[in-house]
């Protein structure tokens, strides 16, 4: 290699800058200003509709999908703060903008390896013993949950770790999971319109296989097709089942189902004592990704066994990592869910 | 220029246009491997920006992280599989080879032939790559942004940028192979676009990583 002695850096980087020419390309002709002006009429039609910034209708679908569906795809804190990259970060212009804080931290609970299996099955029970859902098509499932993150900010070349505190969301999804709405605190409202079904969309979780075994098996040929090659499989598993028990509302045999299939996940344990978002005390059933030194943690009352929400912390340090042991990197607590007529439409207290 | 993007002035976004379209052009072609889907991507990279605006925080530097960032998102949520990535970098690559043949006697087009078998072998050690790496690899190699600005811009932590650059430039070191280095030194000294990585390089091992830790403190 013929690096020249004036450049600080190792032969190294050269070779791999050779393998990487930059070269590019400009538009095709005439792109440029079609895209300019299809961009600016865009521009002038929202300020027209509106002084405010204005939701804008058309949308990504898959944008709009990674919000929901992210950890199945993505390391569970990665998708955490990708989410919140892709809605919109601090500062939304004039809008009830969501407190910004210090990192979130925990008391780490400890872990009992062989627990899982036990509690879990416990927890299968109480579930049997709760009313499912029971939707029609045209109906929507809504869950209202209260959440937070800490995620690492970076103002120019500086990085600190901060929070975003307790903050409530809603969510609508049609029962075939193509449709919906997800209001944010913090954030614009947004479409979960879609060709797509949602992941958890009531109509996919009422065909879910109930024999463990068998539901295992599709939960990890599906995490398979679409998880991030870093989390490890398993790991992508127990984050797949969490996203269908957690901001979801599953019939109560599909419910058990899951439950008994995350007990046959090697590396899930019980945790003696885990926070929820609100900080109501629980046990938990958890799994550690070893890549990332981070435990998610699905939290249950101690007595009735009901799911209260569910938690990522950082347990162990990351060699270079940002987060200390101790810092929650997402907490949400579900506080409603419900069956409704319509999107958008707010259940009765009772319900 | 934050400011005016913030509060929505259009003259600000035909400017952002004007500056970085072309930027944002090439960084998702890294991405997808296919030139028209590289259009769509760039477009609707400005119209999602147009939308988050009021997420531009009101100090910094240039928006071009921003938007390579917002870029590297659209492209990811639509061209997810590496099996994809890998079929459209072959197209790729065999069209540049019949272009290639058919141009191959008129002088005025050898600046291009180079070009194009840069961009060739560039695909060629992108497709080596997990969709993470080479996410990681362009924002940092090729659009020679910082540790940092690629862990903001990528939405991940700092340690992780760091841990896949590191892996997808092992990988790419088993690719030099003795046709590269051939082609590099056809190539001659055409090195003048490769300085923009040398910011990056300095920040390597200096404080964009310190202020990492910092943080984490």
């Amino acid at each position: 290699m013929n690096a020249s002695p004036s450049q600080p850096h190792p032969a190294e980087w050269t070779e791999t800058q050779d393998l990487l020419p930059s070269v590019e390309r400009d538009l095709p002709a005439g792109r440029h200003q079609f895209h300019k002006e299809h961009m600016m009429a865009q521009i002038h039609e929202d300020l027209r509709g509106s002084r405010t910034p204005a939701p804008q209708r058309q949308r990504n679908p898959f944008l709009r999908r990674a919000i929901l569906v992210p950890a199945a795809a993505f390391a569970v804190a990665g998708a955490v703060v990708a989410g919140l990259a892709l809605s919109g970060g601090d500062g939304d212009g004039g809008r009830t903008a969501v407190a910004t804080g210090p990192a979130l931290t925990t008391q780490i609970g400890a872990v009992d390896t062989k627990g899982a299996p036990q509690l879990l099955d416990r927890i299968s029970l109480a579930a049997a013993d709760t009313s499912g859902p029971t939707a029609h098509d045209g109906q929507y499932i809504y869950i209202a949950s209260k959440v937070a993150s800490t995620y690492s900010k970076t103002v120019d070349d500086k990085t600190t770790i901060v929070s975003k505190e307790l903050h409530s969301r809603q969510v609508w999804m049609s029962t075939d999971g193509k449709d919906g709405w997800l209001i944010e605190a913090g954030e614009e409202d947004i479409t979960l319109a879609g060709s797509t079904p949602l992941t958890g969309a009531y109509d996919s979780l009422v065909k879910l296989p109930t024999d463990p075994d068998v539901l295992l098996k599709q939960i990890y040929k599906e995490s398979d097709a679409v998880r991030d090659p870093e989390v490890p499989r398993d790991q992508a598993a127990f984050v797949a089942i969490g996203d269908l028990l957690n901001e979801s509302y599953p019939p109560a045999d599909v419910a058990v189902a899951l439950y008994k299939a995350a007990a046959k996940i090697p590396g899930v344990v019980a945790v003696d004592d885990a926070v929820d978002a609100l900080g109501r005390h629980g046990v938990a059933i958890a799994r550690q990704n070893d890549t990332d030194g981070q435990r998610t943690e699905w939290i249950f009352d101690k007595k009735t066994l009901q799911l209260l929400g569910d938690r990522t912390v950082q347990v162990k340090a990351e060699k270079d990592g940002e987060f200390k042991p101790g810092t929650v990197l997402f907490t949400s607590a579900i506080t409603q869910r419900a069956v409704v007529d319509a999107n958008k439409q707010v259940p009765g207290k009772a319900s | 220029m934050r400011t005016r993007v913030r509060t929505g002035d259009p003259n600000a976004f035909a400017e952002l246009f004007d500056d970085h379209a072309r930027a944002v052009y090439n960084h998702a072609f890294r991405l997808t491997a296919d030139w028209s889907a590289a259009e769509d991507v760039m477009s609707t990279t400005f119209m999602e920006a147009w939308r988050r605006r009021a997420s531009v925080e009101a100090e910094g530097g240039s928006l071009r992280p921003w938007l390579l960032g917002i870029a590297t998102n659209v492209a990811r949520a639509q061209y997810r599989s590496n099996r994809r990535y890998r079929n459209a970098a072959s197209a790729a690559a065999a069209a540049n080879a019949a272009d290639e043949h058919v141009e191959d006697h008129a002088e005025e087009t050898a600046g291009r032939l180079d070009d194009r078998r840069r961009i060739s072998a560039t695909l060629t050690a992108l497709s080596s790559l997990k969709r993470p790496e080479r996410e990681v690899l362009t924002l940092c190699l090729c659009e020679g942004m910082e540790y940092a600005e690629a862990a903001r811009a990528l939405g991940i932590p700092v340690g992780t940028v760091r841990s896949r650059l590191s892996r997808a430039r092992g990988k790419l070191r088993k690719l030099a192979d003795a046709e590269l280095l051939r082609k590099k030194s056809e190539l001659g000294g055409k090195k003048t676009e490769l300085t923009r990585t040398d910011r990056q390089i300095t920040g390597d091992r200096g404080y964009v990583i310190r202020s990492a830790q910092e943080g984490s403190r």
